[in-house]
């Protein structure tokens, strides 16, 4: 809100990386919004990309709320995000061998339920233990959900995947028919180069509304839950689980509520993609997506939501950039290239901001006590980065609310 | 074995009995709820009765008895190995017994989990410090506050009213703890930036945040320097003045006797003696279990 407000003052009270992340994104943005003017690349790609991109940041934002507050190691991301996909296809999809045509929002209750039931089950068993237990059990998961999939054609279609699933406003008044209605629109910024808006763009809209609409949803919950004793219990149990048992706190029960928060997140990214994609298959529910989550986690800060959608920009960015590589006739196949480049920066990560990209910056501490106790919330040293500005006396503003 | 079995006899009969050091005085013991009607000491907090626990051939506690009685300062000493450590794992819940009873407050706690055992009032802290990363120090004191309704994920969408309010009671009591244990300064510092020293007394600090009954400490001054263990005595005794009953394993003896009163001794996982400080340090055995048979 202060952000809004005073966005002198925001900008001031930007740390180095901040001012970084910030600078690049606008060029970043710049760039794009160059590429689309001119018609390198297409605005209804563009918007899938968008949506493609808030559908990582959700993946992101539930491995956060487990590893990155809780300490859980969970590789079982693709599974849950399959969960949630097939979920929603089986029950919406024509061709599912076992519902389809429902609404897409049985579809999305389904996905979550069944994911919902899946973290308990695993819950049950490894959380009481070490966090290598649940490493373990969430990798058998992930390989079992993959297989089972793959291979009981009579739930799943098999290797064929389902196709035929409908948009996510399917039967909604007004947005259903919302793509249609809209008018053919022909942009010319750039002489020569005319960019079309038209129906495939409208459609490629509302997903962008859903995924915005999923995503902020998710972000503002989290941000509210992780800024609140709740959060500070998980952030105690991935410090010292021990400590956290000896003052008081029943640390299976949070464990179990962290890893069911973050599967239902994670089965909601599944259920946005099938209405994206429109066809899920086996490949879909591949390690790589687990792999490529945690990267994103860990390069943007690890317990930083802000950081997860940074992290999951970057991923969905090198993922697809990489694609455009052959268009500048370059001699390699871009697919293991895409993977190097995703090696490197971890590793350039890791040996230079092990913390992450963007780490957390404020405390867990609800937000109006901190306005109340008329002590900054956000301190000036050690852990939390410097500020660009001199004020290092800790009576500088608070800053935004735009950040954790 | 069998002398140090005789004398955990003796010092379990003992509590009843002649030689049983001098009752300390219980200046808060009329408002303290009355325990269960178990022999023993009358206003008994916590009960340790025939504690055993064994690691594969290794006997750590080996029919541990004792009473600490409500308002005291109880020190719990004993040479390495004698199973002090593993008496507060399994006194606050960490490690199950094989035989044996812990009762907390006429409640008994034995096999109770730790966050169970902390809910009947009974707080314990590490011998090492342990420091919350990538938090400061006043969210490490706040954790520290027992059942508060941010803890709750529905609470903080149906009721953040009541949330906020508890949040600001705690934010100010534990702003009000450092300032008095004069580590007020510090608030805003990240905990992993601290001292060992400094972050016994934020421990200490937090600890009282969960306004514990008895609170077992396991060596508050273990590589603590002396202007920070002073200190860490000044609070303890004031602390104790209000109410908090303590128990302390502690390597240092002008520490533990100057403070503690009475003394227990561990010797081999049995309790070897008990009693005043000045009968502890007269006391033949002990000085036989510290430095050896050829003592």
């Amino acid at each position: 809100m202060s952000a809004l407000g005073d966005p002198r003052g925001a900008l001031a009270d930007l740390t180095r990386p901040e001012a970084w992340v910030l600078g690049v994104s606008v060029a970043f943005l710049l760039l794009l919004f160059v590429a689309l003017l001119s018609g390198a690349l297409g605005a209804t790609y563009f918007l899938f990309l968008v949506g493609l991109a808030g559908m990582y940041a959700l993946l992101s934002f539930g491995l956060n709320s487990q590893w990155g507050f809780t300490g859980l190691i969970n590789f079982s991301v693709a599974a849950f995000f399959g969960v949630g996909a097939y979920g929603a296809a089986l029950m919406t999809a024509d061709s599912s061998p076992i519902a389809g045509g429902f609404n897409p929002i049985v579809g999305l209750i389904v996905g979550l339920s069944v994911a919902f039931v899946l973290a308990v089950l695993i819950g049950i068993p490894t959380l009481r233990l070490r966090a290598d237990y649940l490493a373990i059990a969430s990798l058998g998961l992930a390989e079992v959900v993959r297989l089972v999939v793959l291979n009981e054609r009579w739930l799943t279609n098999g290797s064929a995947g389902l196709r035929g699933i409908p948009s996510f406003f399917a039967g909604w008044p007004v947005l259903s028919t919302f793509p249609q209605t809209m008018p053919g629109l022909r942009l010319e910024v750039i002489p020569g180069s005319p960019v079309f808006l038209e129906e495939p763009f409208w459609r490629a809209s509302l997903n962008v509304l859903l995924v915005l609409a999923f995503a902020g949803a998710t972000y503002l919950t989290l941000r509210r839950a992780h800024r609140s004793p709740w959060g500070r219990v998980l952030r105690t149990i991935r410090s010292d689980e021990d400590l956290a048992r000896a003052l008081g706190k029943n640390t299976y029960s949070f464990k179990m509520q962290s890893f069911v928060l973050g599967s239902l997140i994670m089965a909601l990214a599944g259920v946005f993609y099938t209405h994206l994609n429109l066809y899920v298959g086996p490949g879909d529910l591949d390690p790589i997506t687990t792999f490529y989550v945690w990267v994103a986690v860990i390069l943007g800060g690890s317990g930083s939501n802000r950081g997860a959608l940074f992290g999951g920009i970057v991923i969905v960015t090198i993922r697809e950039g990489t694609r455009f590589l052959n268009d500048f006739a370059v001699p390699i196949d871009p697919a293991p290239l895409r993977l190097l480049l995703i090696g490197v920066l971890i590793v350039v990560v890791m040996r230079y901001r092990p913390q992450g990209i963007l780490p957390p910056q404020r405390e867990l501490i609800w937000p109006s006590a901190v306005d109340d106790s008329g002590t900054p919330d956000r301190p000036t040293s050690g852990v939390r980065e410097q500020k660009h500005s001199d004020d290092r006396d800790g009576n500088g503003p608070n800053g935004g609310d735009d950040d954790e | 074995m069998s002398d140090s079995a005789n004398a955990t006899t003796n010092a379990t009969t003992g509590r009843t009995g002649s030689d049983e050091p001098d009752e300390p005085d219980e200046s808060d013991a009329a408002g303290s709820p009355q325990i269960g009607a178990v022999a023993g000491k009358d206003d008994a907090v916590l009960r340790v009765d025939d504690l055993q626990k064994s690691f594969g051939g290794l006997t750590a506690t080996d029919h541990a008895t004792f009473e600490v009685e409500r308002g005291t300062i109880t020190g719990l000493i004993g040479p390495n190995g004698a199973g002090k450590s593993t008496l507060f794992n399994l006194i606050s819940g960490f490690y199950d017994p094989d035989g044996g009873t812990v009762t907390v407050n006429g409640t008994d706690v034995t096999g109770m989990e730790p966050y169970e055992v902390a809910e009947h009032g009974l707080i314990r802290t590490f011998q090492t410090p342990r420091k919350l990363e990538g938090m400061t120090v006043r969210e490490a004191m706040l954790v520290g506050p027992r059942n508060q309704p941010g803890e709750s994920f529905l609470s903080l969408f149906t009721s953040p009213g009541t949330v906020a309010d508890s949040e600001s009671a705690n934010l100010a009591d534990a702003e009000r703890i450092l300032a008095e244990f004069e580590i007020d300064h510090l608030a805003t510092q990240p905990a992993t930036d601290i001292s060992g020293g400094q972050m016994k007394l934020v421990e200490l600090a937090r600890a009282m945040l969960a306004e514990p009954e008895v609170l077992l400490l396991d060596e508050p001054v273990a590589g603590v320097n002396p202007t920070l263990a002073k200190k860490l005595k000044t609070q303890i005794r004031r602390l104790n003045e209000q109410g908090t009953t303590f128990v302390l394993i502690e390597h240092d003896m002008e520490f533990v006797m100057d403070l503690a009163d009475p003394i227990i001794v561990l010797d081999q996982g049995s309790v070897l003696t008990e009693g005043t400080p000045e009968g502890v340090r007269s006391d033949d055995r002990v000085i036989e279990a510290y430095l050896g048979g050829g003592a």
